[in-house]
């Protein structure tokens, strides 16, 4: 039995069992994979637990369900663990009401890229027995060769799903619900050893922090962003881009008279058009940097393939840091939403504070 | 243009409570601070959010100044906090695409300290027109100098 099918049929104890009245979970399209909500065991088969892509982010499937109230039925969500960390972010921004969600989140081997997908289309199990052997595929997503966290931690969901360096996969919980939910399906907690499939991913991710910053200032920023259409897909894909009203889609705020444009074309030596495409993603950056989980969605939904997560993953990276926050990994306040009486005294005045 | 002649172009955004008071105190006790800088009243630090300092940049200006009410005296308790932690993403996300990050500065100057508040102006001129004119500028538009 291969994973996907122990999956499902422990969606089916669950069912059985009266422990769940709903499920979330990926399902299988012509050419991709999209999330699927059903809530009678009989369609249980039409899922993929484990899906090779994903297209949206599961966290933000979840937010647009309990957006008005609280999810009325008991909901198993199966998600990727950069999208149970997301679910953890939201429900910190208040975006999700967690009650009767239990959030299920497994070893994960990473994703292809939606549009190679359509194109070259490769099964999951492909991906899996790529991770048992301990190496990252190399037709996985960026994001997923230098994912920080591709297992689940303890805190963020509640069941945990272990796959690498076992012969049978595991599971085992995350939270007391978790525990409470397994012990009442009826199944043994046991135990893998996930710090290698970890380690390889800390190893690749370092070095891609070194070697794809992008630096230069203007120029390399201009460069970067040289094919940018300003479709605002990556804002629109984005989980923590949650804002009902955004900034950048107020015309009130980018309707200017034409003599705006002229002055700026006299000053400027002449300006690109349509304006403000820099400052949209400067912008972006600002407002949710600090609690980027590096799902990478951002750079699969780029019509033009502009590598976005070297933009968004490692500024974050370096906003992160200076907050000493982790997005979706515990339960410290996200860094916009709280402040310290004394701290960053070195952004203070001109020369980090000092007089 | 020579290094003299440039007038640097320097926003300011001052609180109501404390800064603007404390320029209102330089100017009646006729304190000198350059004409750079362009002082807008706003209720609060915390109001500005970070994307007005980055267009002010955009817009020409060749530095920005966030000025509010010291740690622990803001008139809305806690406005200043908030405002501390925006300069410090502002900043930093400036300094990580390789930006000059000094163009963005945070001062607390409270409603009497007028003479802080010209020395402040004065040291930060100076400053800028020893770093020269801005290139965030010319961000998306054809001017500006090639950079290596």
């Amino acid at each position: 039995m291969n994973e996907n099918e122990i999956l499902k049929k422990f969606i089916k104890d669950a069912f059985d069992k009266g422990l769940i009245e709903a499920v979330m979970a990926p399902s299988a399209t012509k050419d991709s994979y999209t999330y699927a909500l059903i809530t009678k065991k009989e369609d249980v088969d039409k899922l993929t637990p484990i899906a090779p892509v994903m297209q949206w982010n599961g966290a933000d499937m979840i937010r647009r369900i309990t957006r008005l109230k609280k999810s009325e039925r008991k909901l198993l969500a199966i998600l990727r663990p950069c999208e149970s960390r997301t679910y953890k972010e939201l429900v910190k921004f208040n975006q999700i009401n967690p009650e009767n969600i239990i959030v299920l989140s497994y070893d994960c081997p990473g994703t292809v890229h939606a549009r190679n997908f359509k194109y070259e289309p490769t099964s999951a199990e492909d991906l899996l027995a790529e991770m048992k052997k301990g190496n990252i595929s190399k037709k996985v997503r960026e994001s997923c060769q230098v994912c920080e966290y591709p297992t689940p931690i303890k805190g963020v969901g509640d069941i945990g799903f272990g796959i690498v360096n076992t012969d049978e996969p595991v599971f085992f919980s995350l939270s007391d619900n978790g525990k409470e939910f397994l012990a009442s399906i009826g199944i043994q907690e046991g135990e893998r050893d996930d710090s290698q499939w970890v380690k390889i991913h800390r190893e690749n991710r370092e070095k891609w922090l070194k070697e794809e910053r992008i630096t230069g200032g203007r120029k390399g920023l201009e460069d970067f962003l040289s094919s940018c259409l300003n479709c605002h897909n990556c804002k629109d894909m984005c989980p923590i881009c949650f804002c009902k009203e955004c900034f950048f889609e107020d015309h009130s705020v980018f309707d200017y008279e034409s003599n705006k444009y002229y002055n700026w074309a006299d000053d400027k030596d002449g300006i690109r058009l349509p304006t403000d495409k820099s400052l949209f993603h400067i912008g972006r950056l600002i407002h949710m940097g600090t609690s980027c989980v590096g799902c990478g969605l951002c750079q699969q939904a780029c019509p033009m393939d502009i590598p976005l997560y070297r933009l968004f993953g490692i500024v974050g990276n370096d906003l992160q840091k200076v907050f000493d926050y982790k997005p979706g990994i515990n339960d410290d306040i996200p860094p916009v939403m709280d402040f310290r009486e004394d701290e960053l005294h070195e952004f203070e005045g001109l020369f980090g504070g000092e007089e | 243009m020579s290094e003299e002649k440039f007038d640097p172009v320097i926003v300011g955004f001052f609180c109501n409570w404390c800064t603007s008071a404390a320029a209102d105190l330089a100017g009646t006790a006729r304190l000198h601070y350059p004409a750079s800088i362009k002082p807008i009243r706003v209720m609060c630090s915390s109001t500005v959010d970070p994307v007005y300092l980055i267009r002010a940049l955009q817009e020409g200006a060749d530095a920005t100044i966030l000025g509010g009410c010291h740690p622990g005296d803001c008139h809305y308790i806690t406005g200043n906090y908030k405002a501390r932690r925006r300069v410090a993403i502002v900043k930093t996300v400036l300094k990580s695409l390789g930006f000059d990050d000094t163009r963005v500065l945070l001062e607390w100057i409270s409603g009497s300290e007028g003479p802080k508040f010209a020395r402040v102006m004065n040291e930060y001129t100076d400053y800028i027109k020893q770093r020269g004119p801005s290139d965030f500028k010319y961000l998306d538009s054809l001017g500006g100098e090639e950079v290596e």
